[in-house]
């Protein structure tokens, strides 16, 4: 059924000064193929995803887009290994992910992923530099090491004066700063973000967006951002629009250097 | 706040636990006090049947003696054997007398017997006797013909430091105090020694306190003397009449190694033929029955212990769903499952120690004030002791017992945080 249609949704669309050749020199990470998603409502399917296939490349910034109910959450979820896809393959990394375990997928999450929440979800009884060295705790790591990393990451998102406050003593702005500190101390392949910027204000969110791209650049890791906001998805090397379960297009946008369209 | 309520439900489980075990031991060693101050515990009494019945059978009469008592004392547990050998004599001290049995008993014997006053004889002395604390009480002025029950006085009577008369020869005796003028010479008195005087008032009742009793072969030899060639009273005769040509015995005393050994030993020596009894039969009688009291009691405070395990479960789950959040928050960034159940599995058994301890304080608080102010050791079983004691075993059993209520509570709840799906954490609410 859906297989004429995903073919013309695969057609790349480049909006700036597009240098093809650097595409065949990168090394995939994230490979997904044929991948479906279907949920039981009673008697009835219902498609969350219908057949998805795509590639990301180290070192990218890629954004997930859609309206809401348009299955980019639940796209990313699988990404992560926290939804088991109904059929289709998911290659991580060179790992199939889509047959592990539930301790495997932890295993595999604590390993190579990094999360960014839109709800920041820090621990509310912890400070800062606990927040940041809990997924460190959760590799063994002993605690003087892993909160001398937390205070490096903390300072790299500019949180130096604010690194013993509660986690809840915080504005939203310096809590979702934690967040990626703690997404980031863990030296993730690929960090996920979920509606990363979705409760701040536009003015936070900018700040917040910039940050995020200009780490992931000088590590050379591959974020992967869900949002609804295309003015937001502009910001990544490419967009990934999806609507109704399939991808409807993929837009490839250059930013040169650090120079940013818009302030 | 909550944590703390269902911590109190612990302690009251655990107390209520503690308390009624102890109060189940309290008893069962009340009882086991009462009955060893009756007689030595590990003692296992004979007799002969042929002694008081004449079967009339051909055989030989399984009657107590020297042979027999060696052949007991070659049983397995067996450490001891006393022969018991009774002769009823008059006692006299200036103008008070009574007449009792003396109890001949081996030496053994005689060293186990609890002395207020004086030493037990060393053997190869010459006759001695040991009185019990409450002979006294038999003796009459025999002036006025009225003893201790009947004045209520004690008499002036002193075992160990004035001399007293024995005679031995009974039959002589009424002989003589028959009257008529050709009433014998009374038979000849003797003085015997004073060893000593058993333990406790003149009240205090114990195993020993109404006999008086001597080493078995000073006292034979003693009858032998006096009797000569005349039967010796109390001994029984053959078939045709003539005394034995050796002593037999009224009784027996067995000593045992152990209290567990007495029952087995009991039953060879039953099977012996003779009979024997010892306080194992009523202590295991009434053993059972505080066993049950125990098991009731128990019972009743684990109840409450149960109702406290189901507190924590449900303080458990309560804690899980506020955390919902957080457990999926770990579990995206990659804590392991059995670290996340280990933690509530933690908690739960943490609530449970904390009960415990401190269930365990009160109940010694509460142990302390049953026996030392209510006095219900001497109301409930007329032994003065404590009703309610907590021996080390209970006290680390109650502890360990709380943590694992507490964790077996734990389990599920944390299973279920285990289990809980990390999307839960990352959907916006």
């Amino acid at each position: 059924m859906g297989e004429g249609k995903k073919t013309d949704a695969l057609e790349d669309k480049v909006c700036q000064g597009s240098d093809s050749d650097p595409l065949k020199k990168r090394t995939p990470i994230i490979e997904v193929k044929n991948l479906y998603k279907i949920y039981k409502v009673g008697e009835t399917k219902v498609y969350a995803l219908g057949g998805v296939d795509f590639t990301m490349y180290r070192g990218e910034f890629c954004a997930i887009v859609g309206p809401s109910g348009s299955g980019k959450s639940t796209l990313l979820n699988m990404l992560a290994g926290l939804e088991k896809p109904s059929k289709g393959e998911i290659v991580i990394d060179k790992v199939h992910i889509e047959k592990m375990k539930e301790n495997e997928l932890v295993a595999f999450r604590r390993k190579r992923v990094g999360f960014i929440f839109q709800s920041y979800n820090l621990l509310k009884t912890l400070n800062a530099v606990e927040n940041v060295a809990l997924p460190l705790s959760f590799r063994g790591m002993p605690r003087k090491k892993r909160n001398e990393i937390a205070r490096k990451y903390l300072k790299l998102v500019g949180l130096e004066k604010q690194m013993d406050h509660m986690a809840n003593a915080m504005s939203g702005g310096q809590q979702q700063r934690v967040g990626i500190a703690r997404a980031l101390a863990v030296k993730p392949r690929i960090i996920f973000a979920d509606e990363p910027t979705g409760n701040l204000d536009s003015k936070t969110t900018m700040e917040i967006l910039k940050l995020m791209r200009k780490i992931v650049r000088e590590q050379e890791q591959t974020l992967v951002m869900v949002t609804h906001d295309n003015h937001l998805a502009s910001y990544a090397d490419r967009q990934f629009h999806i609507v109704d379960g399939k991808i409807f297009k993929i837009e490839e946008c250059h930013h040169h250097q650090e120079e940013e369209i818009e302030g | 706040m909550r944590t703390a309520l269902t911590v109190l439900g612990v302690i009251i489980g655990v107390a209520s636990v503690v308390i009624m075990v102890s109060l189940g031991i309290g008893l069962n060693q009340l009882m086991l006090e009462m009955y060893s101050s009756y007689g030595d515990m590990t003692t296992i009494s004979i007799f002969s049947n042929a002694r008081y019945s004449d079967s009339g059978s051909d055989s030989d009469p399984m009657y107590l003696t020297d042979e027999v008592m060696e052949q007991f004392k070659h049983l397995d547990h067996v450490t001891g054997v006393s022969p018991m050998l009774s002769c009823y004599a008059l006692f006299k001290q200036g103008v008070y007398e009574t007449s009792i049995d003396i109890t001949g008993v081996s030496q053994e014997y005689l060293e186990k017997i609890p002395l207020g006053q004086g030493q037990a004889p060393k053997e190869g002395d010459p006759m001695k006797l040991i009185y019990g604390n409450s002979v006294i009480q038999w003796f009459r002025n025999s002036k006025t013909g009225k003893g201790y029950w009947d004045t209520m006085e004690l008499p002036d009577v002193d075992f160990m430091d004035k001399p007293m008369f024995v005679i031995f020869d009974m039959d002589a005796y009424y002989q003589s105090q028959g009257g008529g003028e050709n009433a014998p010479k009374p038979p000849k008195k003797y003085m015997v020694e004073t060893a000593g005087v058993v333990e406790g008032g003149v009240d205090d009742y114990n195993s020993y306190a109404y006999s008086v009793y001597t080493e078995i072969e000073g006292l034979k030899a003693q009858l032998k003397k006096i009797f000569k060639k005349k039967p010796i009273p109390n001994q029984p005769t053959n078939k045709k009449g003539k005394p034995y040509p050796y002593f037999i015995y009224d009784n027996a005393v067995v000593f045992v190694d152990d209290m567990a050994n007495v029952t087995e030993v009991q039953k060879v020596i039953n099977d012996m033929g003779y009979q024997a009894n010892s306080q194992m039969e009523w202590i295991e009688q009434s053993q059972q029955t505080y066993d049950i009291i125990q098991l009731v009691l128990g019972g009743i405070g684990a109840i409450s212990l149960f109702v406290a395990a189901i507190g924590i479960a449900n303080t458990m789950m309560m804690s899980i769903y506020e955390r919902t959040k957080e457990i999926g928050v770990i579990k995206v960034l990659g804590c392991d499952m059995g670290n996340i159940r280990n933690m509530f599995l933690m908690e739960s058994g943490f609530i449970g120690f904390l009960g415990g301890v401190i269930g365990l304080m009160i109940s010694f608080g509460v142990s302390y004030a049953m026996n030392n102010f209510l006095g219900l050791g001497q109301a409930m079983m007329g032994v003065e002791g404590d009703i309610s004691r907590i021996p080390l075993w209970l006290a680390a059993s109650g502890v360990v017992f709380a943590v694992f209520v507490g964790m077996a509570a734990g389990f599920f709840p944390s299973l279920r945080a285990m289990k809980l799906s990390p999307l839960a954490a990352i959907r916006n609410e």
